[in-house]
């Protein structure tokens, strides 16, 4: 009876796994050129950037939160860095510069959410019209062109084989796993978000928390927007439009409850993989991109109704 | 002695005016002879004109702004400049607050083709002269609005894609990168697109034509993947925004064809650096400032020429640039 309940909680846990594996053999099936070197290379470098605003928006919904904000906050870090990053000042400056402007939407969602008591759709929906916002007047509108050579060369090289772009995701993965798993600050999170009295009671700082996790998806949403305008070759006021859904949908596809307190990295990469391999796969087979929505769509209520299922058994 | 001239001249006309205005009893009306200039330029002076815009969000449309400024004060008019954010129901809006708070001329781009004909209409049956510019109303001519002002999206998707099968020498695999399902300037320039690809048998299409919704980076990732399954000649976009994204998917000097429409800065760049080929300029600031100009002629009474002021494009490459950015 027990090892009936293991084996289905397992398979409940490791389905998405389950799901990814299926897809990809599907579409080697289908395509075979999918499997390529060339193409795996795609893959890192059109899931890097959907990957970091993943790991952010995990922390803001483990602690109890959501980010809708940081699409927005991609686009203006993106403009400030297109701005400095013209060749007129060494490269480290655009990425402070974007990683400082990330870093404080972040802090302004935080303490809305956690000292100001707003829900924190209705925090971030504000910060994420008037960040678009800032990002069009800053750039009065338009793109941002002419940046140097050596910035444009951040996402186009490669270090052995790997592009730098799925570089920085794995340093992101790995410092962000190594935080939240083995960390007291991480085994916080989960309380804020598993029961945010319990952990107050229990001593925890829960503002000091929940301020964090915003803070930690916005300087990774600045992280983004330099490496976008990288990749792009120049900075847009209207790009990573809708980004944070991408993200959210990364992270509940991965297991990462909405309700808080539950959730693990690990998810969260075969999540955000599992939409890039979708569009791609898509892509390579030639299939219209209106499908591509439908068939998001679809697994994310699928991974939804698997959460849901999964607990309601649970209790 | 020139000045002696005009003065002598403008004394005549004074004079003249006066005669006239004498001979219709109306003399009670003319003013000092000198001032005839300037009340012209004053009348002008209190027409007040709004212009609204689909968004104000790229380059093109930015260009479109300038212009219209640069026409308004060259009129002196008196120009308001709004942004219907791509929706049609905030754009009908507009029209009707700019109807109540007596604005003698709108001028607008449409959100949506069919979706602002009676908002049109109601403005003009209020007096307002209602011109549309950019993209045109379905039927725009029944809904009272006098004048169109724009390019003409199929002929520049036509001068894109004739371009590319020069290039090409008319064989090739070619792929499509469109705008958002359902856009009306993109549907146009397909339409140009398809125009020119029935007298080229050998150019094939080998991927369904992919909707980018004008992203660079969404376009930068469709055409990686593409680039790895297919064998590539060419890669037709609906703007430079996208075709700035294929080009940095194939990279510069690639030997791919990869061609947009739009000429704006970042499109520039990279025909600059190789990674484009070309594109196809719309001149948007030229018909918004044919827009106000013709809304300038009707309010003063005048009759305009031609009702349909068509602006024209140009393809251009590396080797005519410099005479455009």
């Amino acid at each position: 009876m027990k090892q009936k309940r293991n084996a289905k909680a397992l398979l409940s846990e490791y389905f998405i796994f389950v799901i990814f594996l299926v897809l990809v053999i599907v579409l080697t099936c289908l395509k075979p050129s999918f499997i390529q070197p060339s193409n795996l290379v795609n893959i890192l470098k059109q899931a890097s950037i959907n990957g970091i605003l993943s790991f952010g928006m995990m922390f803001v919904i483990i602690a109890g939160g959501f980010d809708m904000s940081v699409g927005s906050t991609v686009a203006f870090s993106g403009i400030l860095a297109a701005m400095l990053g013209q060749g007129q000042y060494p490269l480290f400056v655009p990425l402070i510069v974007a990683l400082i402007a990330g870093l404080a939407v972040g802090i302004v969602n935080g303490v809305g959410v956690a000292v100001g008591d707003l829900p924190p759709f209705i925090m971030t929906l504000g910060t994420m019209t008037a960040v678009r916002g800032l990002a069009l007047l800053t750039s009065n509108g338009k793109p941002i062109t002419g940046i140097s050579a050596e910035y444009k060369a951040i996402a186009a090289s490669s270090v052995f084989g790997v592009p730098m772009l799925a570089v920085f995701l794995v340093i992101v993965i790995l410092i962000c796993s190594f935080v939240l798993a083995k960390t007291v600050y991480g085994r916080r999170v989960y309380a804020c978000g598993g029961n945010l009295l319990a952990a107050r009671v229990a001593g925890i700082n829960t503002t000091k928390i929940r301020i964090s996790t915003f803070a930690i998806a916005g300087l990774l949403a600045g992280l983004c927007g330099f490496l976008m305008t990288s990749r792009v070759t120049i900075g847009q006021p209207t790009a990573a439009e809708s980004y944070e859904m991408d993200a959210i949908t990364a992270c509940v596809v991965g297991g990462v409850s909405m309700s808080g307190g539950v959730g693990k990295s690990w998810g969260v990469v075969i999540g955000a993989l599992l939409i890039t391999v979708i569009a791609n796969g898509l892509d390579i087979l030639g299939v219209s991109s209106h499908w591509q929505k439908i068939v998001k769509g679809v697994i994310i209520v699928i991974a939804v109704l698997i959460d849901v299922k999964g607990k309601s058994k649970k209790n | 002695m020139k000045k002696m001239k005009n003065f002598a001249a403008l004394l005549t006309a004074g004079a003249m005016m006066v005669g006239m205005l004498a001979g219709c009893g109306g003399g009670s009306e003319s003013t000092s002879t000198g001032d005839t200039g300037s009340a012209a330029a004053a009348t002008s002076d209190s027409y007040k004109i709004a212009l609204i815009q689909q968004h104000q969000t790229n380059a093109f449309q930015i260009a479109v702004s300038e212009a219209a400024e640069a026409k308004a004060s060259e009129l002196g008019v008196d120009l308001t400049i709004l942004s219907a954010d791509q929706d049609a129901a905030t754009q009908i809006s507009q029209i009707e607050q700019c109807v109540s708070e007596g604005y003698d001329a709108v001028l607008f781009e449409p959100v949506d083709p069919d979706a602002l004909g009676s908002a049109a209409k109601e403005a003009s049956d209020a007096g307002v002269v209602v011109i549309n510019i950019i993209s045109a109303c379905t039927d725009w001519e029944d809904y009272g609005i006098s004048a169109l002002s724009c390019g003409d999206n199929v002929t520049a998707g036509e001068t894109e894609m004739q371009n590319v099968a020069d290039l090409l020498d008319g064989k090739g695999n070619i792929a499509i990168l469109t705008g958002p399902s359902g856009d009306a300037g993109g549907l146009q320039r397909m339409e140009g697109y398809e125009n020119i690809l029935k007298n080229y048998p050998d150019m094939v299409q080998v991927v369904e034509p992919a909707d980018c919704e004008w992203d660079t980076a969404s376009a930068q990732s469709t055409v990686e993947s593409w680039l790895s399954a297919y064998d590539l000649d060419a890669i037709v976009c609906e703007n430079d925004g996208m075709a700035v994204g294929a080009g940095n998917a194939a990279g510069a000097d690639s030997g791919i064809v990869i061609a947009g429409v739009d000429g704006t800065p970042d499109g520039f760049e990279a025909i600059n650096d190789g990674r484009m080929s070309g594109t196809v300029s719309q001149n948007g600031g030229a018909m918004a400032a044919n827009g106000i100009e013709a809304a300038v002629t009707l309010l003063s009474g005048e009759e305009l020429e031609n009702n349909t002021i068509i602006t024209d494009n140009t393809w251009i490459d590396a080797s005519n640039i410099a005479d455009y950015e």
